[in-house]
């Protein structure tokens, strides 16, 4: 119901845009052709930095390259003006890309004053270089010939940018709903955990550059064959800031937040021409009062009002329930004899600037295990696991995964190659909602293989669907059902704990980190837990944990490593281990005289 | 050889600006982990206060430095004020929120003092002084001397007094500062106060070597904030190399590149943080995921 | 000269959850009560709610003689309310003097705050030893100490604690308890929050049990400790 008035919505809007240049006078016309071309702009700088997260600074200097090449390609090379277009794309990026590479070494603000520079840089080349025109810039450039079609009028123009900006708006809106677009707001959310689930973060910030630079493009292309003149002041940072200010009023974080911003302020700047500096002031006060009062800006009021509706609605009908765990559907196994090595930790060290985490570790985990490491306080249990999952590399020492050497290898390779973790401090993507958090992991294509959103859109939808409805699966297992569509960060806490196994689980690993599962959780979540993780080692997947509830070590694992300032300093079943003098001096103290005796049977 | 070192003595004047609007990045960051993008534009209306006061007004320069100096303090807090819900809570946003600001003084400064802009005359004779051959301006003696000083004012002020620890303490965790009694707003309004009160500075001292444009605060700010990052954001020291760094290459590529000279220092820059993100003395924000 | 912090009705919203509902307790004069509980039961937004560092709803809120329900979170240091924050809190960057040093920011720094500096250095040695060090170079133990430090400079009367063994080795927890002792038979008030049960029994003459926001049971340590009910649930059998 509500999708087919939508659709209804989109045909009346499609009608309403066909007809508008009729009423419109030719400066009018000359307006909206600009405020599209801004709209298109907005898109690409909504993507790189509101889906993924990359600030973008250089977004007015993309547009400017596109515009510039297209520029020189017709007027000094004299090719046409479409083919010189698809070029001029081509260069543009050519040039993302390039941009982009310094996000691989840092982010946020360093990242700002970085794509700032080098959009200055370009202002400052063009200002220069003899085949740009200098400061005077290039002029007479070709109306771009259609047969049939006269696009030096700028009505005729209007709908060639309207069908150009349908299809970038659609393409943007495919990319952010799909597997893509969710690795993209993933990495946004919390790259570290990104990476962990196999998301090739270097590649997805790469891409987010791509794809501002494609639009930044196409905007140049567009405006080059309107005004057919391109000059340095059109690509300042003044611009650049205008444009940005569009992105935050409108909501970065939704596509058609970014057109309805670029939209309202061009409309604004319109309404007040012969007062610039006032409009000027007007959207700078605007941007500052958005980012105060509406930080989701235009398009999250919606939203907001939404919810807000929703809370009223709700009041006291019965909230989202935690349903119960089921198991998987095999044989309870214990690890044979002859169980093959999945893990081995090689006289591992970690150096920090004088202090050493990790001296000479070494450590092996067969296939099928359920293994403890426990420790005090500092004595590198989560160094251990962020060597192993490749957040750190070591110092010394190498790390071997199904046999084969990943020592250093950054943590997507890593999960890639069959492991998955969970984080002591909980890192679920918050903008996300629960079931997208499934899908990020569940979701094993590469970003290397994006060509297909162009080329073969339709499979990528069949292939969202069929995840969608794995995802199902995995929520429903983890009697997750309930909280499907729900943001994680309003969840009870021991959901949000088992949100984050069930996503680290559906990567399908080999070998599973847990990194003090139970910090947190009552008596009955940590049986619960229990239960869980002894099922998940049933289905195959080898587990080690972290951990400082004896009870749980006690009662979860077959062998346990304990850990004092850096070293193993034993190994053993978890009584052997309970009873190591070294060990109980260092940490078990008196508190094993509150403890129950170890139960027999471990699967309740 | 000459030449070098002349270049040198020519971008270290230059430099030395640089770095005050580094430090007053610099400071802001460390004090309130805040980037503020309107830091160019507090330069550019220092710029214009200072040489105001100096030349329609006739106040002695020092005095009309003063003055534009507290005038911009005022604004400082006014953006404090203003931004105060986002602290601690939303860095990117407050970040844009700056930039919200910086829009508004941009289109402010062009309606009072209009879109042309002025030069200002040198407050100390012009005549160069010699010294082993090479030439070096009375003035920018004066602007490293008075920079010398605010950094030093400044290192003590963050290292001898409780309000320069309280204003770190509250940059590092602002619920405990709270706990210990530490004022969070105001101790970030000061900060902010104080870095508002460094680009004036800044913005008042390079008034006679540069040309007084709305642009101004532009270049400065970006070329400063670079500075800052070179330098190890946060890093007060840091800062002041950071400047004169920049400074000089800044010289040495207008001497050697000519229009070019921009490009080429924001590539310099570029591959430079590429290489060391952390900054000459560092802040970690490389993670690799 | 201590008093008795009075709190009634205290609630806590958190984004449409309730996380605090209609709380009320009270820590006598010199006395150490203890709130337990599991995660998100509530027990460290009851403490953060009662300091303000978080917005929230109260009938009472009285230390001694005065009115605490209007005050900010700043000014609850200057009426002898010291604060240990959950997961140590320390000012990395700044070093371990100067951390303590700040924890008396609400006064002069004078010779009688270097006397009790003095104090905290004779109370926890290793602080001492590592007076020039920066708080963040610190173990998770040595943090601890150094939080709790930070919170004793202002020589407060009454001492909020929030979880101080998270994350610490038993042999640290054994530490802790015994400064929260020596505390004690010097005449400060505690109201430690925590999670280890076994810890709060032993610190403390009074325990709240606290489960979804409100008060499951309340009675002496002593009684609480061999209730078989707080036993299964908190102690995970």
């Amino acid at each position: 119901m509500r999708y087919r008035l939508a659709l209804l919505a989109l045909a009346l809007l499609a009608v309403l845009l066909w007809l508008l240049p009729y009423g419109l006078d030719s400066y009018s016309i000359h307006v909206v052709n600009v405020i599209i071309i801004f709209a298109v702009l907005a898109v690409g700088l909504g993507l790189a930095m509101g889906i993924g997260g990359q600030v973008n600074l250089a977004q007015v200097a993309f547009f400017g390259v596109g515009a510039y090449a297209t520029a020189i390609l017709t007027t000094r090379s004299g090719l046409g003006f479409w083919f010189a277009a698809v070029l001029a794309v081509a260069v543009t990026m050519v040039v993302g890309l390039l941009v982009g590479l310094p996000a691989l070494r840092i982010q946020s603000h360093y990242l700002g004053i970085v794509t700032l520079g080098l959009a200055l840089a370009f202002t400052n080349w063009v200002t220069n270089a003899q085949i740009a025109g200098g400061a005077e810039g290039i002029s007479a450039i070709p109306v771009p010939s259609l047969p049939g079609v006269d696009l030096s009028s700028e009505y005729l123009y209007y709908y060639l940018e309207l069908i150009v900006f349908a299809v970038g708006l659609a393409f943007g809106l495919f990319v952010v709903r799909t597997g893509l677009g969710r690795r993209l707001r993933a990495m946004r959310d919390d790259s570290l955990a990104a990476g962990a689930l196999g998301a090739d973060v270097p590649a997805l910030r790469l891409t987010a550059f791509l794809l501002a630079s494609i639009y930044g493009g196409i905007g140049g292309v567009l405006y080059a064959g309107v005004i057919r003149y391109v000059a340095p002041e059109s690509f300042n940072i003044a611009n650049m800031f205008l444009l940005l200010a569009m992105v935050i009023i409108g909501g970065r974080q939704s596509l058609v937040g970014c057109v309805a911003g670029a939209v309202a302020l061009s409309v604004l700047r319109e309404a007040l021409v012969d007062h610039p500096t006032v409009a000027q002031i007007a959207y700078g006060a605007v941007v500052v009062l958005v980012v105060v009062f509406a930080p989701t800006g235009l398009a999250g009021v919606p939203v907001r009002l939404r919810a807000a509706i929703e809370r009223r609605r709700r009041g006291g009908a019965a909230a989202a329930r935690l349903q119960a765990f089921q198991r998987y559907d095999v044989e309870p196994v214990q690890p044979g004899e002859q169980a093959p090595v999945l893990l081995r930790v090689a006289s591992v060290s970690k150096h920090f600037r004088g202090l050493k985490a990790l001296d000479d570790v070494s450590l092996t985990v067969v296939t099928g295990e359920i293994r403890g490491v426990v420790g005090p306080n500092g004595s590198g249990k989560t160094t251990l696991f962020n060597v192993i999952s490749g957040l750190y590399r070591p110092t010394l020492g190498r790390v071997e995964f199904k046999g084969e050497d990943l020592t250093g290898k950054p943590p997507y390779r890593l999960a890639r190659a069959g492991m998955s973790r969970t984080f002591q401090n909980l890192r679920l993507f918050g903008d996300l909602t629960v079931r997208e958090n499934v899908l990020v992991a569940l979701d094993r294509s590469r970003t290397t293989e994006s060509w297909r959103y162009v080329l073969r859109p339709l499979s990528v939808r069949r292939r969202d669907q069929r995840l969608r409805a794995e995802a199902d699966g995995v929520l429903d297992q983890y009697g997750l059902t309930e909280f499907a569509g729900l943001p994680p960060r309003s969840l009870p806490y021991g959901t949000q704990r088992r949100v984050e196994i069930a996503r680290a689980v559906a990567a399908g690993p080999a070998l599973l980190l847990l990194d003090e599962p139970a910090a947190g959780l009552n008596g009955e979540e940590v049986r619960q837990l229990n239960e869980m993780v002894h099922s998940i080692r049933d289905s195959g997947v080898t587990v080690i944990i972290i951990e400082h509830n004896m009870g749980l070590v006690m009662t979860m694992c077959e062998q346990v490593t304990v850990l004092a300032s850096g070293r193993i300093i034993a190994e053993g079943t978890p009584a052997q281990v309970a009873a190591t003098p070294a060990v109980i001096e260092a940490y078990l103290g008196d508190s094993m005289s509150d403890l129950p005796p170890v139960p027999t049977e471990v699967n309740q | 050889m000459q030449v070098f070192l002349q270049t040198v003595i020519g971008g270290v004047s230059l430099g030395a600006i640089y770095a005050l609007v580094a430090l007053g990045f610099s400071l802001v960051y460390r004090t309130m982990g805040l980037v503020n993008f309107a830091h160019g534009n507090v330069v550019t209306v220092g710029a214009y206060l200072a040489s105001t006061f100096y030349l329609s007004t006739k106040l002695p320069f020092a005095l009309a430095m003063v003055a534009a100096i507290v005038v911009t303090g005022v604004i400082g807090l006014v953006i404090e004020r203003v931004l105060r819900p986002l602290e601690n809570k939303d860095f990117d946003l407050m970040l844009i929120g700056t930039i919200g600001f910086g829009i508004v003084l941009d289109a402010l400064i062009i309606m009072i003092w209009g879109a042309t802009g002025r030069a200002v005359p040198s407050p100390v004779p012009a005549a160069p002084l010699q010294l082993l051959g090479l030439r070096i301006r009375t003035y920018d003696l004066v602007v490293l001397a008075i920079a010398a000083v605010a950094t030093v004012l400044l290192v003590l002020f963050l290292q001898r007094t409780k309000r320069g620890a309280a204003m770190q303490a509250v940059a590092m965790d602002h619920e405990a500062a709270t706990a210990v009694g530490i004022h969070v707003g105001r101790s970030n309004a000061i900060a902010f106060m104080i870095g508002a009160g460094l680009a004036a500075l800044a913005g008042g001292l390079v008034g006679p070597l540069l040309y007084v444009s709305p642009a101004l605060g532009g270049t400065l700010g970006i070329k400063g904030f670079a500075a800052a990052i070179l330098g190890g954001f946060g890093n007060i020291p840091g800062a002041i190399l950071g400047g004169i760094a920049i400074g000089i290459l800044d010289a040495y590529t207008a001497g050697h590149f000519q229009g070019y000279s921009e490009l080429v220092t924001f590539l310099v820059f570029t591959v430079v943080i590429m290489i060391r993100p952390t900054g000459i003395f560092g802040e970690r924000t490389v993670n690799r995921a | 000269m201590t008093s008795t912090l009075t709190v009634e009705g205290l609630t806590v919203h958190y984004g449409g959850v309730c996380a605090v509902r209609d709380l009320s307790f009270s820590v006598p004069a010199g006395e150490a009560v203890g709130v337990i509980g599991a995660n998100g039961a509530g027990k460290t937004s009851t403490l953060k709610a009662v300091m303000g560092l978080i917005p929230r709803q109260v009938g009472t809120l009285r230390f001694g003689d005065a009115d605490l329900s209007r005050v900010p979170a700043r000014t609850m240091v200057r009426h002898g309310i010291g604060y240990v924050p959950e997961g140590r809190h320390v000012f990395a960057g700044l070093s371990v003097e100067k951390n303590l040093l700040l924890g008396a920011y609400a006064q002069k720094w004078n010779a009688e705050t270097r006397r009790t500096l003095a104090e905290v250095f004779e109370l926890f040695p290793v602080l001492g030893e590592m007076r020039g060090r920066l708080a963040g170079a610190l173990s998770g133990g040595q943090q601890q100490m150094l939080a709790i430090g930070r919170a004793l400079m202002s020589s407060p009367r009454l001492l909020l604690l929030d979880e101080p063994s998270m994350g610490l080795s038993p042999k640290l927890v054994e530490d802790i308890l015994a400064v929260l002792q020596r505390l004690r038979g010097e005449g400060l008030s505690l109201l430690l929050v925590e999670q280890n049960a076994k810890l709060t029994f032993e610190a403390t003459s009074t325990c709240l049990v606290v489960e979804n926001g409100e008060v499951a049971m309340t009675g002496t340590s002593a009684t609480l400790r061999h209730d078989p009910q707080v036993r299964r649930i908190y102690l995970g059998l």
